[in-house]
Protein backbone atom coordinates (compact mmCIF):
# COMPACT_ATOMS: atom_id res chain seq x y z
CA UNK A 1 0.00 0.00 0.00
CA UNK A 2 2.90 2.36 0.65
CA UNK A 3 3.59 2.74 -3.06
CA UNK A 4 0.04 3.82 -3.68
CA UNK A 5 0.13 6.75 -1.31
CA UNK A 6 2.59 8.47 -3.60
CA UNK A 7 0.32 8.19 -6.59
CA UNK A 8 -1.66 11.25 -7.49
CA UNK A 9 -3.21 11.84 -10.88
CA UNK A 10 -3.52 15.55 -10.23
CA UNK A 11 0.26 15.77 -10.13
CA UNK A 12 0.72 13.21 -12.91
CA UNK A 13 2.34 10.77 -10.49
CA UNK A 14 1.18 7.48 -11.95
CA UNK A 15 3.80 5.07 -10.72
CA UNK A 16 6.49 3.54 -12.88
CA UNK A 17 4.20 0.94 -14.45
CA UNK A 18 2.00 3.58 -16.05
CA UNK A 19 4.17 6.58 -16.61
CA UNK A 20 5.15 5.30 -20.05
CA UNK A 21 1.87 3.58 -20.83
CA UNK A 22 -0.40 4.74 -23.59
CA UNK A 23 -3.63 6.21 -22.24
CA UNK A 24 -6.84 5.52 -24.11
CA UNK A 25 -9.90 7.73 -24.53
CA UNK A 26 -13.32 6.21 -24.05
CA UNK A 27 -13.96 6.54 -27.80
CA UNK A 28 -10.78 4.63 -28.62
CA UNK A 29 -11.57 1.87 -26.12
CA UNK A 30 -15.03 1.61 -27.64
CA UNK A 31 -13.53 0.85 -31.06
CA UNK A 32 -11.10 -1.68 -29.60
CA UNK A 33 -13.75 -3.52 -27.63
CA UNK A 34 -16.11 -3.59 -30.62
CA UNK A 35 -13.46 -5.31 -32.67
CA UNK A 36 -12.82 -7.78 -29.85
CA UNK A 37 -16.52 -8.52 -29.56
CA UNK A 38 -16.62 -9.31 -33.29
CA UNK A 39 -13.70 -11.69 -32.83
CA UNK A 40 -15.43 -13.38 -29.91
CA UNK A 41 -18.63 -13.75 -31.89
CA UNK A 42 -16.82 -15.31 -34.81
CA UNK A 43 -14.99 -17.81 -32.64
CA UNK A 44 -17.84 -19.21 -30.62
CA UNK A 45 -21.54 -19.91 -31.08
CA UNK A 46 -22.48 -18.47 -27.72
CA UNK A 47 -20.53 -15.24 -27.27
CA UNK A 48 -22.93 -13.47 -24.95
CA UNK A 49 -22.61 -16.09 -22.27
CA UNK A 50 -18.87 -16.18 -22.39
CA UNK A 51 -18.20 -12.46 -22.10
CA UNK A 52 -16.63 -11.82 -18.73
CA UNK A 53 -18.39 -9.23 -16.63
CA UNK A 54 -15.40 -6.89 -16.68
CA UNK A 55 -15.52 -6.78 -20.48
CA UNK A 56 -19.24 -6.20 -20.60
CA UNK A 57 -19.21 -3.45 -17.99
CA UNK A 58 -16.30 -1.73 -19.70
CA UNK A 59 -18.02 -1.91 -23.08
CA UNK A 60 -21.26 -0.46 -21.73
CA UNK A 61 -19.34 2.28 -19.96
CA UNK A 62 -17.33 3.46 -22.95
CA UNK A 63 -20.35 3.34 -25.22
CA UNK A 64 -22.27 5.50 -22.81
CA UNK A 65 -19.54 8.01 -22.09
CA UNK A 66 -17.85 8.37 -25.42
CA UNK A 67 -18.59 11.85 -26.67
CA UNK A 68 -17.65 11.27 -30.27
CA UNK A 69 -19.69 9.14 -32.58
CA UNK A 70 -17.22 7.96 -35.16
CA UNK A 71 -13.61 6.78 -35.43
CA UNK A 72 -12.54 9.80 -37.47
CA UNK A 73 -13.68 12.21 -34.79
CA UNK A 74 -11.84 10.23 -32.13
CA UNK A 75 -8.68 10.32 -34.21
CA UNK A 76 -9.01 14.04 -34.83
CA UNK A 77 -9.36 14.71 -31.13
CA UNK A 78 -6.14 12.91 -30.37
CA UNK A 79 -4.37 14.64 -33.21
CA UNK A 80 -5.50 18.11 -32.17
CA UNK A 81 -4.64 17.62 -28.54
CA UNK A 82 -1.24 16.20 -29.43
CA UNK A 83 -0.26 19.51 -31.00
CA UNK A 84 -0.06 21.13 -27.58
CA UNK A 85 2.52 19.91 -25.10
CA UNK A 86 0.34 17.65 -23.03
CA UNK A 87 1.13 14.47 -21.15
CA UNK A 88 -0.78 11.37 -22.33
CA UNK A 89 -2.87 11.33 -19.17
CA UNK A 90 -3.86 15.00 -19.51
CA UNK A 91 -4.74 14.53 -23.16
CA UNK A 92 -7.13 11.71 -22.40
CA UNK A 93 -8.82 13.42 -19.46
CA UNK A 94 -9.49 16.48 -21.64
CA UNK A 95 -10.69 14.33 -24.51
CA UNK A 96 -13.03 12.38 -22.23
CA UNK A 97 -14.51 15.23 -20.23
CA UNK A 98 -14.57 17.99 -22.90
CA UNK A 99 -14.40 20.99 -20.56
CA UNK A 100 -16.00 24.10 -21.98
CA UNK A 101 -14.11 26.83 -20.19
CA UNK A 102 -10.49 27.34 -19.25
CA UNK A 103 -11.48 27.32 -15.58
CA UNK A 104 -13.13 23.94 -15.96
CA UNK A 105 -10.15 22.53 -17.84
CA UNK A 106 -7.80 23.58 -15.07
CA UNK A 107 -10.11 22.03 -12.45
CA UNK A 108 -10.14 18.75 -14.40
CA UNK A 109 -6.40 18.71 -15.08
CA UNK A 110 -4.67 20.74 -12.35
CA UNK A 111 -1.24 19.86 -13.70
CA UNK A 112 -1.90 22.18 -16.68
CA UNK A 113 -1.07 25.07 -14.44
CA UNK A 114 2.23 23.72 -13.15
CA UNK A 115 4.99 26.29 -13.13
CA UNK A 116 7.24 26.27 -16.13
CA UNK A 117 4.70 24.61 -18.44
CA UNK A 118 4.35 27.65 -20.60
CA UNK A 119 0.67 26.91 -21.16
CA UNK A 120 -1.19 30.17 -20.72
CA UNK A 121 -4.95 30.63 -20.68
CA UNK A 122 -5.01 31.56 -24.37
CA UNK A 123 -3.40 28.31 -25.41
CA UNK A 124 -5.85 26.34 -23.28
CA UNK A 125 -8.75 28.31 -24.73
CA UNK A 126 -7.63 27.51 -28.27
CA UNK A 127 -7.40 23.81 -27.36
CA UNK A 128 -10.95 23.80 -26.04
CA UNK A 129 -12.35 25.65 -29.04
CA UNK A 130 -10.75 23.14 -31.40
CA UNK A 131 -12.19 20.30 -29.34
CA UNK A 132 -15.66 21.81 -29.38
CA UNK A 133 -15.52 22.13 -33.17
CA UNK A 134 -15.01 18.40 -33.58
CA UNK A 135 -17.77 17.58 -31.15
CA UNK A 136 -20.32 19.73 -32.88
CA UNK A 137 -19.84 18.48 -36.40
CA UNK A 138 -19.09 15.05 -37.76
CA UNK A 139 -16.13 14.80 -40.09
CA UNK A 140 -16.91 16.90 -43.12
CA UNK A 141 -14.53 18.31 -45.67
CA UNK A 142 -14.73 21.96 -44.75
CA UNK A 143 -14.22 21.25 -41.09
CA UNK A 144 -11.04 19.31 -41.74
CA UNK A 145 -9.61 22.09 -43.87
CA UNK A 146 -10.46 24.62 -41.20
CA UNK A 147 -8.48 22.71 -38.60
CA UNK A 148 -5.49 22.47 -40.86
CA UNK A 149 -5.87 18.89 -42.03
CA UNK A 150 -4.99 18.10 -45.60
CA UNK A 151 -6.62 15.07 -47.19
CA UNK A 152 -3.22 13.44 -47.42
CA UNK A 153 -2.87 13.33 -43.66
CA UNK A 154 -5.94 11.12 -43.15
CA UNK B 1 -8.59 5.47 -16.89
CA UNK B 2 -8.01 2.93 -19.62
CA UNK B 3 -4.40 2.17 -20.50
CA UNK B 4 -2.70 0.09 -23.13
CA UNK B 5 0.24 -1.70 -21.54
CA UNK B 6 2.49 -4.70 -21.99
CA UNK B 7 2.36 -7.28 -19.24
CA UNK B 8 4.26 -10.48 -18.69
CA UNK B 9 3.11 -13.84 -17.44
CA UNK B 10 4.51 -17.33 -17.13
CA UNK B 11 2.21 -19.78 -18.86
CA UNK B 12 2.35 -23.48 -18.18
CA UNK B 13 1.44 -25.86 -20.95
CA UNK B 14 0.79 -29.60 -20.86
CA UNK B 15 2.77 -31.61 -23.44
CA UNK B 16 -0.38 -32.78 -25.20
CA UNK B 17 -0.62 -29.31 -26.75
CA UNK B 18 2.85 -29.35 -28.26
CA UNK B 19 2.50 -29.32 -31.97
CA UNK B 20 1.65 -27.02 -34.79
CA UNK B 21 -1.02 -25.19 -32.77
CA UNK B 22 1.14 -24.56 -29.71
CA UNK B 23 1.04 -20.79 -30.06
CA UNK B 24 -2.71 -20.65 -30.58
CA UNK B 25 -3.18 -22.78 -27.50
CA UNK B 26 -0.94 -20.44 -25.49
CA UNK B 27 -2.97 -17.44 -26.62
CA UNK B 28 -6.33 -18.95 -25.83
CA UNK B 29 -5.11 -20.14 -22.44
CA UNK B 30 -3.73 -16.68 -21.72
CA UNK B 31 -7.03 -15.07 -22.60
CA UNK B 32 -8.97 -17.49 -20.45
CA UNK B 33 -6.69 -17.04 -17.46
CA UNK B 34 -6.14 -13.31 -17.57
CA UNK B 35 -9.04 -11.47 -19.20
CA UNK B 36 -11.44 -10.16 -16.62
CA UNK B 37 -9.01 -10.48 -13.70
CA UNK B 38 -7.83 -7.66 -11.53
CA UNK B 39 -4.56 -6.93 -9.82
CA UNK B 40 -3.82 -4.09 -7.45
CA UNK B 41 -0.86 -3.03 -9.50
CA UNK B 42 -2.31 -2.96 -12.99
CA UNK B 43 -6.03 -2.75 -12.42
CA UNK B 44 -8.63 -4.72 -14.34
CA UNK B 45 -7.51 -6.48 -17.51
CA UNK B 46 -10.34 -5.69 -19.89
CA UNK B 47 -9.11 -7.19 -23.14
CA UNK B 48 -5.98 -8.80 -24.46
CA UNK B 49 -4.86 -7.26 -27.72
CA UNK B 50 -2.13 -9.63 -28.84
CA UNK B 51 1.10 -11.33 -28.02
CA UNK B 52 4.24 -9.26 -28.05
CA UNK B 53 6.78 -12.01 -27.49
CA UNK B 54 6.94 -15.64 -26.36
CA UNK B 55 10.16 -16.65 -24.68
CA UNK B 56 11.88 -20.02 -24.73
CA UNK B 57 9.99 -22.72 -22.90
CA UNK B 58 11.53 -24.25 -19.81
CA UNK B 59 10.70 -27.85 -18.98
CA UNK B 60 9.81 -28.26 -15.32
CA UNK B 61 11.65 -30.94 -13.38
CA UNK B 62 9.60 -33.97 -12.54
CA UNK B 63 6.65 -33.20 -14.80
CA UNK B 64 6.40 -32.76 -18.53
CA UNK B 65 4.92 -29.29 -18.24
CA UNK B 66 6.74 -26.46 -19.94
CA UNK B 67 6.74 -22.87 -18.70
CA UNK B 68 6.73 -20.11 -21.32
CA UNK B 69 7.31 -16.49 -20.36
CA UNK B 70 4.77 -14.55 -22.45
CA UNK B 71 4.70 -10.79 -23.03
CA UNK B 72 1.29 -9.58 -24.14
CA UNK B 73 -0.43 -6.30 -24.96
CA UNK B 74 -3.67 -5.52 -23.20
CA UNK B 75 -6.17 -2.84 -22.29
CA UNK B 76 -6.46 -2.32 -18.55
CA UNK B 77 -8.62 -0.07 -16.42
CA UNK B 78 -6.83 1.42 -13.44
CA UNK B 79 -8.32 4.20 -11.33
CA UNK B 80 -5.95 6.73 -9.79
CA UNK B 81 -6.29 8.94 -6.77
CA UNK B 82 -6.91 12.49 -7.95
CA UNK B 83 -8.41 11.36 -11.25
CA UNK B 84 -11.67 12.93 -12.39
CA UNK B 85 -14.04 10.81 -14.38
CA UNK B 86 -17.68 10.15 -15.17
CA UNK B 87 -19.75 7.40 -13.59
CA UNK B 88 -23.26 5.97 -13.45
CA UNK B 89 -25.07 5.91 -10.11
CA UNK B 90 -26.12 2.40 -9.15
CA UNK B 91 -27.44 2.77 -5.62
CA UNK B 92 -28.39 5.61 -3.30
CA UNK B 93 -28.77 5.43 0.46
CA UNK B 94 -28.48 7.75 3.41
CA UNK B 95 -24.74 7.09 3.78
CA UNK B 96 -24.06 8.26 0.26
CA UNK B 97 -24.24 6.70 -3.17
CA UNK B 98 -22.49 4.02 -5.19
CA UNK B 99 -21.47 4.61 -8.78
CA UNK B 100 -19.80 2.51 -11.42
CA UNK B 101 -17.09 3.60 -13.75
CA UNK B 102 -16.32 0.73 -16.06
CA UNK B 103 -15.57 -2.36 -13.97
CA UNK B 104 -14.80 -0.34 -10.83
CA UNK B 105 -17.20 0.70 -8.11
CA UNK B 106 -16.88 4.09 -6.43
CA UNK B 107 -18.53 5.13 -3.20
CA UNK B 108 -19.29 8.79 -2.51
CA UNK B 109 -20.07 9.40 1.12
CA UNK B 110 -22.74 11.91 2.08
CA UNK B 111 -19.98 14.00 3.70
CA UNK B 112 -18.54 14.51 0.23
CA UNK B 113 -21.81 15.48 -1.38
CA UNK B 114 -22.46 19.25 -1.41
CA UNK B 115 -24.20 20.47 1.74
CA UNK B 116 -27.14 21.88 -0.16
CA UNK B 117 -28.19 18.39 -1.25
CA UNK B 118 -30.35 16.30 1.05
CA UNK B 119 -31.23 12.64 1.10
CA UNK B 120 -34.80 11.67 0.31
CA UNK B 121 -35.87 8.10 0.94
CA UNK B 122 -38.75 6.41 -0.84
CA UNK B 123 -39.26 4.28 -3.91
CA UNK B 124 -36.39 6.03 -5.67
CA UNK B 125 -34.03 7.20 -2.95
CA UNK B 126 -32.17 10.27 -4.12
CA UNK B 127 -30.18 13.33 -3.16
CA UNK B 128 -31.81 16.58 -4.16
CA UNK B 129 -31.16 20.29 -3.75
CA UNK B 130 -33.68 22.34 -1.79
CA UNK B 131 -35.04 23.95 -4.96
CA UNK B 132 -35.29 20.59 -6.71
CA UNK B 133 -33.06 21.66 -9.59
CA UNK B 134 -30.37 19.00 -9.15
CA UNK B 135 -31.13 15.38 -8.34
CA UNK B 136 -28.94 12.32 -7.95
CA UNK B 137 -30.70 8.98 -8.25
CA UNK B 138 -30.11 5.53 -9.72
CA UNK B 139 -28.91 5.80 -13.31
CA UNK B 140 -27.91 9.46 -13.04
CA UNK B 141 -24.60 10.29 -14.66
CA UNK B 142 -22.18 12.09 -12.39
CA UNK B 143 -18.68 13.46 -12.69
CA UNK B 144 -16.63 12.63 -9.61
CA UNK B 145 -13.09 12.78 -8.35
CA UNK B 146 -11.41 9.73 -6.90
CA UNK B 147 -9.84 10.53 -3.58
CA UNK B 148 -8.74 7.07 -2.51
CA UNK B 149 -8.41 3.54 -3.79
CA UNK B 150 -8.44 0.32 -1.86
CA UNK B 151 -7.04 -2.80 -3.34
CA UNK B 152 -7.62 -6.35 -2.26
CA UNK B 153 -6.65 -9.52 -4.06
CA UNK B 154 -9.18 -9.42 -6.83
CA UNK B 155 -10.85 -6.06 -6.76
CA UNK B 156 -10.22 -2.36 -6.66
CA UNK B 157 -12.66 -0.21 -4.79
CA UNK B 158 -12.66 3.58 -4.76
CA UNK B 159 -13.88 6.47 -2.67
CA UNK B 160 -14.89 9.62 -4.44
CA UNK B 161 -16.17 13.13 -3.96
CA UNK B 162 -18.47 15.47 -5.85
CA UNK B 163 -17.88 18.40 -3.58
CA UNK B 164 -15.30 20.23 -5.71
CA UNK B 165 -15.92 22.70 -8.54
CA UNK B 166 -17.28 21.32 -11.80
CA UNK B 167 -18.19 17.98 -10.22
CA UNK B 168 -21.66 16.54 -9.81
CA UNK B 169 -24.59 15.53 -11.95
CA UNK B 170 -24.15 15.53 -15.71
CA UNK B 171 -27.52 14.19 -16.66
CA UNK B 172 -30.77 12.99 -15.20
CA UNK B 173 -32.18 9.65 -16.29
CA UNK B 174 -35.51 11.34 -16.76
CA UNK B 175 -34.22 14.02 -19.09
CA UNK B 176 -33.79 13.49 -22.82
CA UNK B 177 -30.25 12.45 -23.83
Amino acid sequence: MSGEEEENAAELKLGEDFVKAKCLMNGEVSLILDRRLEQLQQLSEDPLNQMPQVFEKSLQYVKRFSRYNNPDAVRQVREILSRHQLAEFELVVLGNLCPETVEEAIAMVPSLKDKGRGLDDEAIEKMLTDLALIKSSSSSGHLLKKLGFGLASL
Amino acid sequence: MFFHIILERNMQLHPRHFGSRLRDKLVSKLIKEVEGTCSGRHGFVVAIMGIEHVGKGLIRDGTGFVTFPVKYKCVVFRPFKGEILEAVVTMVNKMGFFAETGPVQVFVSNHLIPDDMEFQSGDTPNYITSDGSVKIQKDSEVRLKIIGTRVDATEIFCIGTIKDDFLGVISDPGAAA
